[in-house]
């Protein structure tokens, strides 16, 4: 598919290209720090690659030029991919792309803090996930995992206004040039719309937002250094508390990109169970997401009519799969942890029909409400370039008028064989948001019951002994079981060295796992690319000129998870 | 009042002049309001949460009392008494402390002038529906100081929001309100009941289609002028994290709560009187039972004012405005006018 | 008994007067204008005068002391920027002060008050709108139109300025 995309570079940039590398089906060419800028520029202008999805900092401390940079960059109109690489030595910078793609301003910011990479010209070069006080660059291999800093001075993010020590009384401010008509206030990090802890310090002019900066990485726990500690099944539990909104997700796509890279495919069965399982934790992710956002927006009641199907669905179905509700470390490398419960067939179909009720009965409030139509129409508004400038993916986007759903663009788990529409927004504001998610949900209902159609007895994992655990019987009754499960628990899956990218639609947009594996156990790199943290760079942006009671329903109503917003 | 002050005399013997009387009486009586006030605010608070739950599939308190939570906001007020009494550091401390007791003021004055039955009427003055507004003002006062007081951003702008919606509610509160008082030709509330007298379409809601709109107009604004759903600008908890109120807590914060749901009910109570018919029966003019009459009218406005409140989403701020100075104050000046014009055609003015 | 409620309220009245003048705290001053003009409004009401009494809570607390106390509360007065009286100012501002005290003394004890042994109307609101509909139209009319063209000149006077803001921005 991206092989065009290299001959094209290839005949452009001629000896430029450093090296031409496919890993796993994913093209992957290496440029100079020097002409990276000129490479993504013409990708992007003559071979419209859209989108720049992540850019993913690796630490090789054997080699001299010891970073490498990948940029993962996207063509939606092309269906293809292609990763730009970057070495840089220690010390060394390169040249930063903020000002070709947007979503690369925080994505840089990322490499910089955890790796120690200096972008060259990048407008605001400052740690992002670490604390700013922060010490060392903690995805580094000679950063010790267990090495812990205590810092405890917040971040002054404004600094064009003099604060007053938390007075803000007009008698209670020294000297003559505090602008004092401007007042700067800090949403969060613990208030109410934040839905989690995130900051962002606006200025304002009476109630409205002159200025805004966001600061994230409150609930940073470096997820991506513990999964260099573990094996690679080890991480699936960690998963789960990326979007713990809707677990089930991260784990079934972190399982299909270890897979990818290991070359195998799972069984029949475990793809759709697997689809089920996304579905539903699609329909969960959005129920909270849209009465969430209702909430902020004031509209209370709307909250229990959604909460109370995302509980059922919680305590009658995912529980008894898997035996908690929110940490459900469901998905296996290769397979699933069990099979369905009996009567699941039936629980999904009860509660299915139970959310088509609550969507309606939700839509009926606020669907034609003029002062929901008042509080989010044209609010917010994002045009589709900017949106794919900024990394969007998923319902987001989806809201511009971009039908870009990687189920259709590139299936994955089986997708291709089910039939559903790609609900688009048209305006790209805080109501399409609202109405793409509610009508993915009926979508998602609609590929569940597919799916359930579909389930044919059948094993759920890979017959591999050298990735899916033995049955109990095998361990408990002969010593090869004994011996496998030993081998696989205590050193873990051998997935081969190579790199690959997986990826997945989320609830949320496209998550991603990128997979560097040396050979050994442990994943040597594993970056989650976290469909919000683009979407949420974008949220100064957008509220700048608005109010306050606007930025918050569009906060709402983006979707920001924290667990995954900071990792 | 009469009542009242024979009993102070005769039964106590107390000598007293005339102000005396009046003042003695006054206190008595405004003590008894207070008490029963404070108490049916209460009650309004465990009525609020249990129609919350009814139309949010789900049951409301539940545990404390034998039906339904009855006792709930006995537990409530016991809970809340033996919080612990905060007053931030950096807080303008007289303020602080003044800003709910003048809230909870403001919110009891204006029952004087509430005629719940014939006779039943604390202070019968002439200026009853002018005194009721009036007093009411002062919550604005309140608020301000509260946001000022509380020394938090926060604060400080559910105070601003407030004052500057009162203030504009009020407008169109007290313009509604004129063609009544053109129609009756008096501000004395148990005047203007008992010229409804005579069935529903006597009544001035349903009196002439201005009159209607002019009812619509005032409970609406009503809505906005006790800060509720949708209007709740002050308090937005989503945004303000509370408002005005953000740094009360305990007994301070108690009265807040109090006076929100003493304002809810009056407002309820003065719509009844004055658009409703007040203690008058839909059919006849038989005088039954009046208290209980005007009591289940308000009743059944204080439900349809928490029906609204967990319905509608909230409006913005600028919004909110603009439907004040741009929708409802023309809308109330134009119902003055053809109400004006009805009366001057159909020669009903009051003499 | 009478006597009592009526200093009650002047004994409001004033103290929260010299609060005002004397506070140091603007904000604390602005607030205890509240009291003192509650007090006034309850010793109007003492003298019968009911319709006087709650314009006066109305309009002074319910509108004007509103606008001040947001006026005092948005601005910015920075503490040390206060203008310090000095002493020399002090003596011709305390001279006058007591010129004006014993003025206003002689001409309350020199005046011959008809005091007449009238009660108090009961309604007054019904006279008072007689009256304004009918003897004072006229003044009452002209209040209203110079408060109309006082309230239209305020919103100009904004506009402008919001105008000529965006004219800045452009050149």
């Amino acid at each position: 598919m991206s092989q065009k995309l290299v001959d094209s570079l290839k005949s452009e940039f001629g000896d430029k290209i450093v090296s031409v590398n496919n890993s796993c089906g994913d093209e992957s060419v290496l440029v100079p720090g020097d002409s990276l800028p000129a490479v993504l520029k013409y990708l992007k202008e003559s071979e419209s690659c859209e989108q720049l999805t992540d850019v993913i900092g690796v630490d090789y401390p054997e080699r001299t030029e010891r970073f490498e940079v990948n940029y993962l960059l996207r063509s939606i109109a092309n269906k293809s991919r292609i990763n730009v690489k970057v070495a840089v030595e220690e010390g060394m910078d390169i040249p930063t792309v903020s000002d070709i793609y947007k979503s690369a301003n925080w994505a840089e910011r990322e490499v910089f803090d955890l790796y120690g990479v200096k972008f060259r010209n990048h407008p605001d070069l400052r740690r992002i996930l670490c604390h700013h006080e922060f010490e060392g660059h903690a995805l580094r291999k000679d950063y010790p995992i267990e090495q812990g800093q205590f810092l405890s001075t917040p971040e002054k993010l404004i600094d064009d206004i003099e604060y007053h020590g938390g007075a803000f009384r007009a008698d209670e401010v020294e000297g003559e040039d505090n602008p004092f008509d401007l007042l700067n206030v800090n949403i969060g990090p613990s208030h109410p719309a934040t839905h989690g802890a995130l900051r962002i310090e606006v200025q304002l002019d009476g109630e409205t937002i002159v200025k805004a900066k966001s600061e994230i990485g409150y609930l940073h726990r470096c997820f991506e250094k513990e999964a260099e500690d573990h094996t690679w099944s080890q991480v699936m539990p960690y998963t789960d508390r990326l979007n713990y909104v809707s677990s089930m997700l991260n784990n079934c796509i972190y399982a299909s990109s270890v897979e990818k890279l290991l070359g195998v495919e799972v069984p029949q069965r475990a793809q759709i169970i697997r689809v089920i399982v996304s579905e539903l934790s699609r329909i969960i992710d959005h129920l909270v997401c849209i009465c969430a956002n209702l909430v902020d927006i004031g509209a209370l009641t709307n909250y229990w009519y959604f909460y109370n199907i995302r509980e059922g669905i919680y305590y009658d179905i995912i529980e008894p799969l898997c035996g908690s509700r929110l940490t459900t470390n469901f998905a296996r490398i290769g397979g699933l942890s069990h099979d369905l419960f009996d009567g699941f067939e039936d629980a999904v179909e009860k509660h299915l029909q139970k959310m088509e009720v609550a969507i309606k009965e939700v839509t009926g409030l606020i669907a034609r409400n003029r002062i929901f139509l008042d509080r989010t129409v044209d609010v917010g508004v994002l045009t589709t370039d900017e949106a794919l400038s900024y990394g969007y993916t998923g319902p987001c986007l989806r809201a511009t008028g971009l039908d870009y759903d990687v189920r259709k663009h590139a299936p994955y788990s089986g997708y291709e064989d089910y039939k559903f529409d790609v609900p688009i927004g048209e305006n790209g504001d805080t109501r399409d948001r609202i109405m793409v998610r509610m009508e993915e949900m009926y979508q998602s209902a609609s590929i569940i019951r597919q799916g359930i159609q579909k389930l044919t007895p059948g094993p759920i994992a890979l017959d591999n002994a050298s990735v899916s655990l033995p049955p109990k019987e095998s361990v408990y009754g002969s010593i090869e079981g004994v011996m496998n499960q030993f081998k696989l628990i205590s050193e873990g899956i051998k997935v081969p060295a190579g790199e690959a990218y997986g990826y997945g639609e989320g609830a949320n947009g496209e998550l991603g796992f990128f997979c560097v594996s040396d050979g050994t156990g442990q994943p040597h790199r594993l970056k989650v690319r976290p469909p919000c943290f683009p979407i949420f760079s974008a949220f100064d942006e957008i509220i700048e000129g608005l109010m306050i009671a606007d930025a918050i329903a569009i906060l709402g109503s983006i979707n920001i998870i924290a667990g995954e917003l900071d990792r | 009042m009469e009542i009242i002050t024979k009993l102070l005399t005769e039964t106590f013997g107390l000598q007293l002049d005339n102000t005396g009387q009046l003042v003695a009486g006054g206190l008595t009586m405004a003590l008894i309001m207070a008490l029963v006030m404070a108490t049916c605010a209460i009650v309004w608070t465990w009525a609020e949460r249990k129609v919350a739950g009814f139309i949010q599939s789900r049951y409301g308190p539940m545990r404390v009392g034998k039906y339904h939570g009855a006792l709930q906001p006995v537990a409530d007020m016991v809970k809340i008494l033996g919080k612990e009494d905060i007053i931030p550091d950096d807080a303008d401390k007289p303020l602080f402390v003044l800003a709910p007791i003048i809230i909870f003021i403001a919110s009891l004055l204006p029952w004087a002038a509430v005629p719940f039955a014939p006779g039943f009427i604390a202070s019968d003055m002439d200026l009853g529906l002018f005194y009721i507004f009036a007093v009411s003002s002062g919550a604005i006062v309140g608020i301000l100081m509260a946001g000022w007081a509380s020394n938090n951003k926060w604060a400080l702008y559910g105070a601003a929001r407030g004052a500057a919606q009162m203030v504009s509610y009020e407008i169109p509160l007290a313009l509604a309100t004129i063609p009544v008082v053109m129609r009756t030709g008096s501000l004395n509330m148990n005047d203007i009941v008992i010229g409804q007298q005579g069935g529903i379409f006597h009544w001035n809601a349903f009196h002439d289609p201005f009159l209607f709109v002019a009812f619509m107009i005032y409970f609406i604004s009503s809505i906005a002028e006790v800060n509720r759903g949708p209007f709740d600008m002050p308090e937005t908890e989503s945004e303000l994290v509370a408002g005005y109120h953000t740094e009360y807590t305990g007994m301070r914060f108690a009265l807040f709560f109090l006076s929100e749901y003493a304002n809810l009910f009056l407002v309820s109570c003065i719509a009844t009187a004055v658009f409703l018919g007040g203690w008058n029966l839909p059919v006849g003019n038989a005088v039954v039972l009046p208290g209980l009459v005007f009591l289940a009218k308000a009743v059944l406005l204080v439900l349809i004012q928490i029906w609204i409140r967990w319905t509608l989403p909230r409006l913005r701020v600028d919004q909110l405005m603009h439907v004040c100075w741009k929708v409802l104050i023309p809308l109330s000046l134009l119902c003055l006018l053809g109400s004006g014009i009805l009366l001057m055609v159909s020669g009903e003015i009051a003499a | 008994m009478g006597d009592m409620v009526f200093y009650l309220f002047a004994l409001m009245t004033v103290l929260s007067g010299f609060f005002v003048v004397f506070s140091k705290n603007i904000v604390h001053a602005g607030f205890s204008l509240m009291f003192t003009l509650f007090g006034v409004a309850g010793l109007f009401a003492m003298l019968g005068a009911d319709f006087l009494a709650i314009t006066q809570t109305m309009v002074y607390i319910g509108g004007v002391l509103v606008l001040v106390l947001f006026v005092v509360m948005m601005t910015r007065i920075p503490a040390q920027n206060l203008p310090k009286s000095s002493f020399n100012r002090k003596i011709p501002a305390g001279i006058f002060s007591v010129l004006i005290f014993a003025i206003v003394f002689k001409v309350i004890g020199g005046t011959e008050w008809n005091v007449l042994p009238v009660d108090a109307p009961e309604a007054t609101i019904s006279m008072i709108g007689q009256k304004l509909l009918t003897e004072f139209i006229f003044p009452f009319e002209y209040a209203s139109i110079v408060l109309l063209l006082a309230m239209i000149g305020a919103a100009i006077l904004i506009r402008e300025r919001k105008i000529d803001d965006d004219e800045e921005v452009q050149s």
